[in-house]
């Protein structure tokens, strides 16, 4: 995950204008707003993005003190977790794992609406996903299918080519082995 | 309010002193991950609210628990603590092959940055204490993370006043900070801990060395009670003599040890994989429980009846006899030289042998374990005789085998047994010629019925076996055992002595094992002893082997002793080594690959060098390789700067220092600190030699050394020696301890170097002392007064140079291509490299199917090999290529703006991707681009003077453009050569050779870069 980009594309998905976005002498991303205003911290800024955001998904994510500390900690768990662990084998997998048994019963991470934890950890797990086969895919059914929800509205893919989970395609290829 | 963490996570005391401040009522679990129970649970700690809301990031859970503090800079200092300041510290406390050399430095800014930050501000996010401080201090509090720092001063006051605050202390009462580690994040979470985090390597200037060096944190984890077991055994007691009788037998109420290696047979010359998988790893165990004071008999000799024999005889022209003599001498000649110390080496061609043999037949005969069959043969009508196993080659007949060179009893491939006449199109291996079935009656061994025996035998004994031994004897159990042939219609062997079998001999399974019983009769005529011991006398017998040897030892011979039923010795420790490689490929005597017993004399390398490194390769556990580069490397940085330099400064100082007399010790400390960590890697050693785990035990050894260094380095003893009296009774100490410390080594390196140990032993004046495996703690073993013998260097560098030779030699046909051939190479190299690497990268996103891009994965490392090793003669070739001095400041300015660009270059390549392998080549680059800048600079400096008068008149400015596109038009030239096509890249040649041109007529001087680039080309 790129910090800088991922910045720049939550700031247009909440309508706010990006500002200046950067890395700083430690290599932590920092943006500075129109204001003139720095703030320094992957999640610290996204917090300062939804609080600037007129948008529902800002609105959803500052419903509550409840709803803000988990929308807080699933930006945390993208940062150290989700985007340096896609890049191995063994945790990339846990991941998937994890992601797909939380999203049986649930359509977002937090609540019952879309949050800023959405958008954190899709940016953060869109290579890993991209790099599925189409059976990992259906393997990761319930992790697809939030996915693929999330992907399909503008804001959010803001005119990247969307992945593809269909997996009829798939039926007629291998019908011996599709499980 | 619950916390779920696990135990010892220092993430956990944020939790709890976040509780407290919030005064909220907190219950600590400590949990397993592993646990189903917990399955749900992500990330420890884990806080679960009394409404069963849970939340895992402390960072939230601050945010949460004292929301009212609102505050940009304590939320930008709490994402900071969690994301930069935790995996920092959890890098720089991972311990073993997690260990991250870059985490210091890192950390060092952070700590910069924090301290910095407190001289402007009484706390973190102002002039009030918030959740930022707490989550700070509470990771900078466990490990000891400051202790030694220096230059924190504002930082060591802000941790001291968080400290005393009331809240903290009562936090501290509950949750002591020992118990806390870094390395419990492990088993935080299922993702490795922090341990994927990629740490961010500040742009900043090096913040200098604020915080101790590690091993403070280590001297940490000593206990009190490990102190006071140190002090207690650091006295002087007279050593017992280690008395060696004449013959040594076992005794009731003793530990008996018997010994084996399996019989090297006897017409092979043993390679190095032969030597360390049984008669090194045997004799260096032997060499241990002799030093444990165990009644110890190690045996060993050749196998020397048998087919492959006779044949090699026909060949020679000589007698079975004579092969077996001539042979035997050779195995017995390299023993000697590799410095095994046999109790004896013997035979299987004795007197001894056969009657053995032929006892034992008839014991099991009549025990009715024999049934008489009659077998087809295969019988090779052009060699005009029975062909045995070895001597018939074919298609396995397992399933889903199919190994087209099969042998006639094993299969290499799946390694199973095989019947010579169950082999698909058998072929005979003398003549290629197809051969035919013939009957003919033999005897077989009834395993079927020893089995319900056997395998009770097994579940007791398997214990002390190794992990292969078990698993290959539980699958020949699980497969059922069938009859085995024990005769051959051969003349080279025992005669059976049986009714109508009198032309017939035994086979290798009922002959060779007991040559273990009959070489002991040959060394003692009490031999009984030790095979079948007298009620009351226990003797463990060790049997080393390779894995194939396993089924034998494991299966086929208990059996035999089971059947006899007369109390013989069955094996208690069944010591397997997998297969070692040589360089990653196989041994081959055929194709002249690989380093045969007798090749190790004629390098030059001392026997005991090569005894270390096989032992520290010893393939336990999985297969390992034999790499000339890693024996240069493990001689170099272990043996002559870890071990030998410790011993040799030692002795030095008290031989310059003390007039050669160790002088009195006075522990304080840091000395009982040091002894309790050499007292852990004491116990750490005898327990892995106990076992036989000799690799373990090498790192044990030298992990003591490793201390006693660090101990030397801290200590000083060079500085205190020109101190007054007080400091000199301080270095007094150090050195009698040092000198303890090198008498402690040389019994400890005795089973693996014995006679660096004994050259150890008499710089010291000092003898073997016994070990003690049941207190395994370091006493005093040259009292005070102790006159020292005249210290020398141990060992000598062996030299790249002379390990790239012996690499050719030994390397068979393929590898000794000439190397000025691969040096023009390296731009086209690195060009099909990057090309393969995106073929790859490709194949892997586009299928998940191994079978199709594995071949280009290899295909993509062989370049990558080829590559480095271009790059390596390039690079040995750079010291010719440095510009004439008149040239030195340009391109000193040329490498300076290369090295920083590849620098650049490699921090995003190591940000980006944990594969060493994609990073590797270019930090080597870019080492190289540093070393040829500082010999550019070097010579520069020396022309300094006079280019300095030159260049002063001209516009410095302008100079400057023009390097700078130079340097652009060269790398533009560059990536353009490597893709190929010359149509292409001869104009911007040309350009770049204009702005040469120019630069040249403003300055007076020729630009580096196309001198270097010609005499690169000469070279």
């Amino acid at each position: 995950m790129c910090d800088v980009a991922t910045v720049q594309k939550i700031a247009n998905c909440l309508g706010v204008k990006p500002g200046k976005v950067q890395l700083n002498e430690e290599q932590v991303v920092t943006r500075t707003s129109a204001q003139n205003k720095t703030v320094a911290g992957f999640a610290t800024i996204l917090e300062s993005l939804a609080r600037e955001s007129k948008s529902e998904t800002a609105q959803n994510s500052t419903a509550s003190r409840e709803v803000q500390a988990q929308v807080y900690q699933w930006i945390e768990f993208a940062v150290l977790y989700v985007s340096p662990g896609s890049k191995d084998k063994h945790v990339a997998k846990q991941l998937l794992n994890d992601f797909n048994k939380l999203f049986i019963n649930k359509s977002y991470l937090v609540g019952h609406f879309i949050t800023l934890a959405d958008l954190a950890v899709y940016y953060a797990i869109y290579d890993l996903v991209k790099s599925l086969s189409p059976l990992d895919k259906e393997n990761y059914l319930n992790l697809s299918r939030w996915f693929d929800h999330l992907q399909q509205r503008p804001d959010i893919h803001q005119g990247e080519q969307l992945l593809n989970f269909t997996t009829i395609y798939l039926h007629n290829w291998a019908q011996g082995t599709h499980v | 309010m619950i916390i779920y963490t696990n135990e010892g996570n220092p993430l956990g005391l944020q939790l709890l002193m976040l509780a407290k401040f919030a005064k909220q009522k907190v219950q600590v679990q400590l949990v397993n991950l592993n646990d189903a129970k917990y399955k749900d649970l992500l990330v420890l700690p884990t806080i679960e609210l009394d409404n069963g809301f849970r939340l895992f990031s402390a960072a939230a859970i601050a945010k949460y628990l004292l929301g009212d503090e609102e505050g940009q800079q304590r939320d930008e200092w709490l994402e900071w603590s969690s994301t930069l300041l935790a995996p920092a510290l959890a890098h720089y406390m991972a311990v073993g092959h997690r260990a991250d050399p870059n985490a210091l430095p890192v950390l060092n800014t952070l700590v910069k940055k924090l301290n910095d930050r407190l001289k402007a501000s009484p706390y973190l996010a102002g002039s009030q204490l918030t959740a930022a401080d707490i989550a700070v201090w509470s990771l900078l509090a466990p490990d000891g993370t400051l202790k030694g720092a220096q230059n924190v001063e504002q930082l060591r006051s802000w941790y001291e006043n968080i400290k005393a605050l009331p809240e903290v202390q009562q936090v501290l009462s509950e949750q002591p900070l020992k118990e806390l580690s870094f390395n419990a994040l492990q088993q935080s979470n299922r993702y490795g801990g922090l341990h994927h985090v990629p740490l961010k390597r500040a742009s900043l200037a090096d913040a200098g060395n604020l915080l101790a060096d590690a091993g403070s944190t280590l001297a940490d984890t000593i206990t009190d009670e490990e102190i006071a077991a140190a002090r207690a055994a650091f006295i002087y007691t007279k050593p017992q003599e280690i008395a060696e009788p004449r013959t040594v037998l076992p005794k009731a109420g003793e530990r008996n040890v018997l010994i084996t290696s399996a019989l090297p047979y006897v017409n092979n010359v043993p390679h190095l994989g032969n030597i360390i998988g049984c008669v090194l790893s045997a004799d260096i165990f032997a060499r241990y429980s002799r030093n444990a004071g165990y009644n110890t008999l190690l045996i060993c000799g050749t196998d020397e009846y048998g087919t492959a024999t006779e044949n090699k005889a026909l060949a020679e022209n000589m007698t079975p006899r004579e092969i077996c003599d001539k042979y035997f001498e050779l195995h017995n000649a390299i023993y000697r030289w590799f410095g095994i110390g046999f109790d004896y080496f013997g035979r299987t061609t004795t007197q001894e042998q056969t009657e053995i043999v032929q006892e034992a037949f008839k014991d099991v005969y009549n025990a009715g374990y024999i049934i008489k069959e009659s077998v087809e043969q295969l019988l090779c009508q052009k060699c005009d005789r029975f062909l045995a196993d070895r001597f018939v080659e074919g298609t396995c007949p397992h399933p889903g085998c199919g190994y087209e060179d099969a042998r006639g009893d094993q299969c290499d491939k799946c390694g199973k047994l095989v019947n010579a006449t169950e082999l698909l199109r058998p072929r005979c291996k003398v003549c290629n010629s197809a051969p035919v079935l013939r009957s003919s009656d033999q005897l077989f061994l009834d395993l079927p019925k020893a089995e319900p025996q056997l395998r009770e035998w097994v579940d007791r004994a398997e214990n002390g076996w190794t992990h292969n031994a078990r698993v290959i004897t539980r699958a020949w159990l699980r497969e059922g055992l069938k009859p085995r042939c024990i005769t051959r219609d051969l003349k080279w062997g025992i005669p059976v002595p049986h009714e109508n079998f009198e032309k017939k001999v035994f086979y290798v399974w009922f002959d060779a094992p007991f040559g273990y019983v009959s070489i002991t009769k040959r060394y003692t005529k009490e031999y009984l002893q030790w095979w079948q011991p007298a009620k009351g006398t226990d003797v463990e017998l060790f049997q080393f082997m390779a894995k194939d040897n396993v089924p034998f030892h494991s299966v086929v011979w208990p059996s035999v002793l089971l059947a006899i039923n007369k109390g013989n010795t069955l094996v208690s420790h069944i010591m397997a080594t997998e297969y070692l490689n040589y360089e990653d490929g196989k041994f081959s005597k055929s194709r002249g690959i690989g380093v045969f017993g007798n090749d190790a004399q004629e390098t030059g390398i001392p026997a005991d060098v090569w005894r270390f490194y096989l032992a520290s390769a010893r393939p336990e556990g999985q297969d390992s390789s034999f790499s000339w580069n890693d024996l240069a490397a493990r001689n170099n940085s272990e043996l002559l700067n870890n071990l030998g330099n410790f011993v040799n400064r030692a002795l030095v100082f008290c031989e310059k220092n003390f007039n050669s007399t160790v002088p009195e010790i006075v522990l304080t400390q840091d000395e009982l600190v040091l002894l309790s960590l050499i007292n852990r890697e004491l116990r750490g050693y005898i327990n892995s030699l106990e076992k036989a785990k000799l690799r373990d035990g090498i790192r044990h050894l030298l992990a003591i050394s490793r201390h006693g260094n660090g101990y030397m380095q801290t200590q000083q003893p060079w500085v205190l020696l020109k101190g007054n009296e007080e400091q000199k009774k301080r270095a007094a100490t150090i050195i009698g301890l040092c000198a303890n410390i090198a008498c402690l080594l040389a019994n400890l390196l005795f089973p693996y170097m014995p006679s660096t140990a004994r050259t150890m032993f008499a710089q010291l004046n000092s003898k073997q002392t016994p070990l003690n495996a049941e207190k395994p703690l370091a006493t005093i073993l040259l009292p005070a007064g102790h006159k020292i013998g005249k210290p020398s260097p141990l060992f000598t560098k062996l030299e790249q140079s002379y390990i790239d030779e012996l690499k050719g030699k030994f390397g068979g046909a393929q590898e000794t291509k000439a190397p000025a051939a691969q040096q023009t190479n390296v731009a086209e190299l690195e060009a099909a490299v990057q090309a393969q690497g995106e073929k790859v990268r490709q194949l892997k996103a586009s299928t998940k199917d191994k079978a199709v891009w594995q071949p280009e994965v290899t295909k993509l490392l062989d370049l990558k090999k080829q590559l480095e090793a271009a790059q390596k003669s390039a690079a040995s070739a750079a010291p010719a290529a440095v510009p004439a001095p008149q040239s030195g400041t340009q391109s000193v300015q040329q490498l300076e703006a290369a090295v920083q660009a590849q620098g650049e270059k490699v921090r995003q390549l190591k940000a980006s991707t944990k594969d060493k392998a994609v990073w590797q080549p270019e930090v080597t680059k870019l080492l190289d681009l540093k070393k040829q800048l500082e010999t550019a600079q070097k010579t520069a400096a020396s022309a300094a003077p006079a280019a300095a008068a030159e260049t002063a008149s001209v516009d410095a400015g302008k100079i400057k453009a023009l390097e700078e596109k130079i340097a652009q038009q060269g790398e533009k030239v560059r990536t353009l050569k490597a893709s190929g096509d010359a149509s292409v890249w001869k104009p911007e040649v040309d350009i770049l050779l204009n702005l040469k041109k120019e630069l040249t007529a403003l300055t007076g001087v020729p630009a580096a870069g196309a001198a270097q680039g010609k005499n690169k080309k000469k070279k």
